[in-house]
Parts: structure tokens; sequence; C-alpha cells
């Protein structure tokens, strides 16, 4: 009982990341309809401005806000360069688009920069852990925890209260009637990707702060763990995507105590088989969105 | 009619063989003007095109995209090493192999066959798991499935190090035991093009590019095109494994990683530059790709001091880096798909180019004089058919809280024309979807000829005999106008039987598209795609042909024409008619019994002049209560 208690806060704490980043690949999806592999990039590029920050002996409290600024205005340029020229094609193109653009950034500070790991400083808190009765949690998980729940209520708000959430759900629901509803779609496109820029930007400051350090290919994890979630919860619901974030942190706790040890490094494998199988049996994922084909 | 053996096999035959010449031919020349350093290369590209031909017959013939065919090569890669590597060497570096494997002793060639049995029965669970995912053209959980299972594959490759030598040690074969002759990567080689080009022009292969470009209209055509990818998918496989094989072998040792993101983005890259609906582009990409990256490796490696030319770099120095390999890599993916997403060729393929070049100097030849003689012989008349009754009562459907019908009967028999008319709205086009199986209703029953046909899927009505044509235009596009009535005519010839199969030829003439016979359908104007439309539907001989405004977008005399085509058309195989539209002279003016909907309702029924007649619909449709 006291080890699932734990499991799940633990399971809490990484699902957080993940649902901000699946949240931010559901929103793209949602007004491009476009699955994005190169959403772990953002969190690439933000880690070598980490890197560059701390070589000038800046603080942690003023790179994480970096962090968040870089990732926005990565995932602008990203936009403006790439995908806003493959607007409206086949999902064919769409995706490989994506894949290309992770491939670009990533063999870019593989050529460019260094192929070696790249640390930079992070604060003293983050292995640090308190208890509550018999239960051992990280000061790093309750921070994370926390800015999730405020980080999802304030985009609840701003896709609920706003014009541009509004514009931007209208936009998910039915792009072409959004737009004859005069819903400009530049701008909401634009937005869809600087707000998913902003999500994995506040999941980069937790991921980056985590693992400390950063790689070329430092993408490929949180991309995966994004697109994964989003599409467990139900590529197109905003709702699913933050559920499928939680769902898979907690699966990965839950697996990686339970499993006997010799396949307990098979964790990832055991999980992708999960989650082939769920799409085998729930195609749509957990929530199902109407996709009624018109004919 | 079908099949050809001129067309579907000789030409593709011929062709891959001049292809291979060409292809190898190029290889060999660098080879000799380079001398040694650059026979490695042309071996690799020579396997690299095996595995890429490979994911071709996939990809380009489903049109889903997958990132899995590696995944499946690592599979057979360490198959066949864990098979092929001497029971010495293995107890050097596995001892502790599963399943007794450390003392397998076989030869290098069952150890192939072995690779790729077990790949393809892998194969056939993961295409289970696609179909199931409801895969098709661009499908997105498609596609991840195929993730998945790469990145399963690493996965078990890097944490099970008792069968595959773990993430650093690998496995190797001993030096010597490398290929010592390119004898088995030709074999392979040919092989896969020969497979490739034969598959494309096979029923399956056919039926598969229907469904790559319309989904939903390959259903309504009776195609089930879940069977022809997972016929795709194993053929693709088999191809991939053998390829994987020879490139484990020609390497001499494996690693995880050798089978992972990197060769993953190498094959995809080479297959989508030269165009991934075509046999053709797939061998050209690769060419095209080992050349732009030998290229930029030199660049990274000699600067700008290659093949003679010397230029004062130093400005652009950062550019050209080591490494350059993964960016010129990654920036062609990304240039073409914004470029030019369907590759250098598209759809052009050597080989067809080839017997249209035959045909036409034959034809010329022959036949210039009596340039009418190729017409083909108009339809012919009706043989009695046994009679047909669709009937549908009280159908419910609902989406959400709408009701989009309620409690609609409706009757229809063959040789009957009946007209569907009513509002935009008014539950019409839903009507045929519920009949063609697109839509399941909440309620009511369904029935052809006295059975219960209601939840039957599309593609099954489709070969009873219910056949529709859409509203919007759901043509294969890629497909020439006679390919697409050759879909339905191959699937008639398999499931309409009792029937009379209808000459293709003398369909399209009937339809006045003789003259646009061998012009794509995406190049056809909106009137000659509606009459390609009626053509591809009367191709399967229905028993039901279901017409969803067939005649919007017309003229007048383009819609009078149509509907002495369709009656004709309906005639000639003794099908009954359903024809929907809101334009009430229109529907009168051929309907023997119109059925009037509004809100989801029948609200009459009867003859042209009962109907015009009722009160009801004077109030509901036409707007007004009293007499005109």
């Amino acid at each position: 009982m006291i080890e699932l208690l734990q499991n799940l806060i633990d399971g809490l704490g990484r699902g957080s990341i993940y649902a901000l980043l699946a949240l931010g690949v559901a929103v793209v999806f949602g007004v491009m309809h476009l699955l994005n592999f190169a959403h772990g990039e953002l969190i690439t590029i933000s880690g070598y401005a980490a890197y560059a920050a701390g070589q000038q002996g800046w603080s942690w409290y003023i790179i994480a806000p970096l962090i968040v600024v870089c990732a926005v205005v990565a995932s602008l340029v990203i936009e403006r360069v790439a995908f806003s020229r493959v607007r409206g094609e086949s999902d064919f193109t769409l995706l490989l688009t994506s894949f290309g653009v992770h491939f670009v950034v990533s063999a870019a500070f593989l050529l460019y920069v260094s192929a070696s790991v790249k640390t930079y400083p992070r604060p003293g808190w983050v292995t640090n852990t308190y208890s509550v009765g018999p239960l051992n949690i990280e000061v790093f998980d309750t921070v994370v925890i926390v800015v999730t729940i405020v980080t999802l209520i304030a985009t609840t708000m701003l896709l609920q209260r706003t014009m541009f959430g509004l514009a931007l759900r209208a936009a998910s629901a039915d792009f072409d009637t959004a737009r004859l509803m005069g819903v400009k779609s530049d701008s909401v496109i634009r937005g869809a990707f600087a707000l998913s820029g902003l999500l994995a930007g506040i999941a980069g400051v937790f991921w980056l702060m985590r693992a400390g350090s950063t790689t070329p290919s430092a993408g490929i994890d949180p991309m995966l763990k994004g697109v994964l979630a989003a599409l467990i919860g139900g590529l197109g619901s905003l709702r699913g995507a933050v559920l499928g974030g939680f769902a898979l942190g907690l699966a990965e706790v839950l697996l990686r105590s339970r499993l006997p040890d010799s396949i307990a490094s098979l964790t990832e494998g055991v999980i992708f088989v999960l989650i082939a199988l769920l799409f085998i049996f729930r195609p749509q994922g957990l929530i199902t969105v109407a996709h009624a084909e018109r004919v | 009619m079908f099949p050809s053996l001129g067309r579907d096999v000789a030409f593709p035959v011929v062709g891959s063989v001049l292809l291979f010449s060409v292809f190898v031919g190029a290889g060999l020349i660098y080879q000799n003007w380079l001398g040694g350093a650059a026979e490695r290369l042309v071996t690799v590209m020579l396997i690299d095109a095996v595995i890429v031909l490979g994911i071709q017959i996939y990809v380009g013939n489903t049109g889903v995209l997958s990132f899995g065919h590696i995944g499946f090569g690592a599979i057979a890669g360490y198959t066949f090493a864990v098979f092929a590597i001497s029971p010495e060497e293995k107890a050097k570096r596995i001892p502790d192999a599963p399943f007794g494997l450390a003392e397998v002793d076989v030869s290098s060639t069952t150890a192939v066959l072995i690779a790729v049995l077990l790949t393809v029965a892998v194969a056939l669970i993961i295409g289970v798991g696609l179909a199931r995912s409801g895969a098709q053209s661009g499908a997105v959980s498609a596609t991840v499935i195929t993730l998945a299972l790469l990145f399963v594959t690493h996965e078990v490759a890097r944490n099970w190090p008792e069968l595959t030598g773990g993430e650093r040690a690998g496995l190797f074969f001993p030096i010597g035991g490398k290929l010592d002759t390119r004898v088995p990567i030709y074999v392979a080689l040919f092989g896969a093009l020969v497979v490739a080009r034969v598959y494309a022009q096979s029923r399956s292969g056919r039926l598969a590019v229907a469904a790559r470009e319309d989904n939903l209209a390959a259903r309504a055509m009776g195609v089930n095109p879940l069977v022809q990818q997972m016929a795709a998918l194993l053929i693709s496989v088999a191809v991939v494994s053998v390829g994987a094989s020879l490139r484990v072998y020609e390497d001499g040792s494996l690693l995880p990683d050798n089978f992972f993101f990197n060769y993953t983005l190498l094959t995809l890259v080479m297959l989508i530059v030269g165009g991934r609906n075509s046999v053709t582009g797939a061998l050209l990409g690769v060419a095209v790709m080992t050349a732009g990256r030998e290229l930029a490796r030199r660049l990274g490696q000699d600067g700008f001091e290659i093949f003679g030319i010397g230029l004062d770099g130093e400005p652009l120095d950062w550019v050209f880096r080591e490494n350059l390999q993964t960016v010129f890599l990654g920036v062609s993916m990304l240039g073409f798909m914004i470029l030019r997403p369907s590759g250098l060729l598209g759809d052009w393929e050597f080989d067809e180019w080839l017997r249209s070049r035959f045909r036409r100097s034959r034809v010329g030849r022959k036949a210039q004089a009596a340039e009418t003689e190729t017409k083909p012989d108009p339809l012919p008349e009706l043989e009695s058919v046994e009679p047909s009754v669709l009937e549908a009562q009280g159908i419910d459907v609902s989406f959400g809280g709408f009701k989009a019908l309620s409690n609609v009967g409706l009757v229809a028999r063959s040789g009957e024309v009946i007209g569907i008319i009513g509002p935009n709205g008014a539950g019409k086009t839903t009507m045929v979807n519920v009949i063609t199986g697109l839509v399941e209703p909440s309620s009511g029953k369904f029935s052809l000829n006295g059975e219960d046909v209601t939840s039957t899927p599309t593609h099954r009505l489709a070969r009873l005999g219910v056949v529709r044509t859409f509203q919007n235009l759901r043509l294969f596009a890629a497909l020439t106008v006679r390919e697409n009535v050759e879909v339905s005519a191959l699937i008639a010839a398999d499931h309409r039987q009792g029937r009379t199969l209808i000459d293709v030829d003398s369909v399209i003439a009937e339809a006045s598209l003789w003259e646009y016979r061998d012009r794509r359908a995406r190049e056809l104007d909106y009137g000659n795609s509606r009459r390609l439309e009626l053509a591809r539907a009367a191709a399967l001989t229905p028993s039901f042909l279901l017409l969803d405004e067939p005649t919007s977008g017309m003229s007048d005399l383009e819609s009078t024409e149509m509907i002495e085509q369709v009656r004709h058309m309906a005639a000639t195989i003794g099908a009954g008619v359903l024809v929907i539209d809101h334009d009430l002279n229109f529907i009168t003016g051929i309907s023997d019994r119109i059925y009037v909907f509004d809100h989801g309702e029948v609200i009459a029924h009867g003859s042209a002049e009962e109907v015009q007649a009722d009160p009801l619909v004077r109030v509901a449709y036409l707007g007004t209560e009293g007499t005109t």
C-alpha cells in the first residue's frame, strides 16, 4: 500500500512533465494535423542555450526563464522555416517534415557544437527529498507537480476565456469552418506553436534540471514521451493528452518497480508493446474524438 | 482481360533488367575510376538499394509511412548473425545464448532463409496490429506503431546481451568470413526489383494503390484495403530481411545502432528523394543520395580541394565539417518534403514508359489510317439477371444529440430508378451512407434480397452489389482513367460471379472518356471526373447503383447527357438506381418513384405526380402552401 502510494507520487511527478509535452504536441496537432516529431528538439535547443548561459557563469534562476523563452522562439522559428511551408499537405508529408526537422536540428548540434555531453549548473535542491510519514518525496517532484497544475489551470483559462483560446478550439474542431467564420489561420497556427513552445519550455526546465546535461540526440526521449502520451490520450483531444501524460508516467514508474529483475531493463520496450496493444484495441486512444469522415 | 502476361510480367521484368544494368553499371564505372576506395561504397549502395526497394513495396503501394522497416531489418539481421556465425565463434561471444543457439551450425544461405521466415512471422503479428489501428495512407497511429517496433527492437538488442552481444560488444563474424563475392548481392538486388515491379502490377498491388489514393472509395468499390496492405507488408518485409542479412554479412559485425534511427533516416530519405510511389524512383533515390553523401563526406574531409577543383573556402569553412552527411540527409528530407513531396520522379515508372513507347510505335504503324478501329464495342444489351430488392426499415441514426435519420423506410428494386430528394441537411447522404455501410444505424434493419445486411462492412456490401458514387468526387487520383475502372473490374471478376462482366474499354467509351483513357484521374476536368465515377461504379456490375448528386456542378446539357448515360448503363447491367439530389425538376425527370426527406424523416413517397401534389412536400420543400 505504502509502496503503491510512493509509486503514485513518483508517477505524478514524472507524468507531469509528460503531460506538458503531450499537451504541446496535441495543441499543434489540433490546428495543423501535424504529429510533431520535432517537439523534443525544442528541449535540445534550450539545453544548449542553458549550456551556453552556464558557461557565462549565470545562475540557474536566470537560466530557467531563458529556457522557456528559447523554446518559444525555437518553436516559432521552426514553424516559420519548415511547417508553414507544408500547411495543408498530406499527412505523409507532414510526418516526414517534422521527422526531417528533428534530424536537421540534432545533426546541426552534432556538427557545429559537439557530440560530447554538455553540462550546466542546476540548483542544489534537485536531489533533496523530504519525508511525510513513511513516504519519501522528492523536492523536485513536488515543484514539478505544483508548477504543472498551475500551468494546466492557466492553459485552461487561456483556452476557455480568451478569444485566442476560442479560435484555437474552433480551429481544432474544424479548421476550414473556423476559417470561414473569420478565424485567422496564420495567427491561430502561430499562436498554437507559441503555446506549444511555452509548454515545452516549462517541461524543458524540469527535464533539463533532472538530466543535468544535454547531447545532440537529447530530444528523442522527450519527443517520444510527448508524442506517445498525446496518442495514448487520443490525438486531437487536449484533455486526453494531459491524461495520457500522467498515464504514461504512472505506467513507467509502476512497471519499473514491479517488473521482475530479469526484464526490468526492458521497461521501455514493455511500455512500447503496451502502447502498441492499446492502439490495436483502442485505435482512437483513451478519449474518443469524433472524426466523422465527410462523404 | 486479367492478368495480362505482357503488361504485368514481361515489361516489369525487361524494365528491371535494364534498370539493374544501368544502376550496377554506374556503380562499377565509379568504382573503376576511383579504385579500391570506392569498392565498399558501391557494395553498400547495392545493399541499401535492396532494403529501400523492400521498404518501397510497403510504403509506396499503401501510403502508410513506416519507421519500423529498419526494426524488421534488425530482427532479420540478428537472426541471420546468430545462425550464420560459427559455433566456435559464438562460444567466444555469446556462449549463453538461449534456446541452445550457441551450438547451432547452419550455412549462410539457410541462415538467410530462417531470418526471412522469422521476420515475416513477426510482420504478420505487427500487420494485424496495423490493420486494427485503421492503417491507411498517412495514418498517424499506424506510423507510431511502426516507430514503436523500431524502438522495441533496439531496446531488446541493447538489453539482451546473451543473444545479441549487447550494446558495445555486439556480434562479429571472424575475419575473412565476410562476403568475398558480390554475386549474392546482385541476385538479391535483381530479385528485389522484379518483386517490387511485379507486385505493383499485380491484383493486390493495384488494389493497395487504389486504397492508398482513396481508402473510402476503394472500400466502396469492394476493396478490402487491410488484406492488400498485409500482403504488401509481408512481401516488403521479406525483401528487407534479405537486404538486412546481406548488410550484416558485408559489415562483418552487428551492433544495435546499426539498425536504428540513422539508418531509418537514410533509407527513408533515399525512398522519398527519388519518389516513394515509384520503384524506379526508389532506385534513383539510392543512387542520388549515395552520390550526395559521398560528396558531402569528401567536402567534410578535404574541404574544397576535390576532384581537382580548388576554391578558397575560408569564409565557408565552418559549413563543411566531418559528419556533414547527417546534415545533408536531414536537409534533403526537409527540402524534398517542402519543395517536392512526391520526389524526383513522382509516379513515373521506367517500364511503363517503355511499354507506352512500344505500344505507340506498334499502334502507329498498324492503325494510323483507321483511327476509330480501336474504339471498343458499345456495351452489350442486357442479359436477364435475377431481380434484387433492397429494403430498409425503421432506420435511426443520431450523431451525438442530433437525430440525422428517424424511422426511415425505403424499398428499391432492380430496374427501377428511385429519387431521393430533400433540402440540404435532410439526411439524404446519411441514408446513402447507411445503405453502403459507412454509417451504422442506431436501430433499424436493412436487407438485400431478404438477407439481413445491417452492419455489413462497406467493401462486402459493394461485393454484394451495393455500389455508390460520391458527392465530393473520390477518384483514385494517381491512377489513369482505365486503371480506375480496372479496380472495379478486378473486384467484379472475383466477387460478382453470375454476372456478365463488363468490358472495361466499353464502359470507358460509354462514359465518353475514351480519348482520356490514359490520362491520370487528377488531370480530368470536373464533368469527366463525374463521368469516371459513374463508369467506375458501373464496372462493378452492381445490383444497386447509388448516385450522390451525380450532376452537381454540371451544366444543363451535361446533366441531360449524364442522365442518359446513367439510364443506359443501369439498363445494361440490370441495376436499380437510387439518385440523390435537391433539384426537384431533375429528380422528377428521371425517377420512377421518389422519396422526399426532410429533417431526417421521409415525409412523402410515391410517383412524381403524387409527390408534387403532396401538401406536406409543398410546405417543407417548396416553402409554399398555396397553389402555384
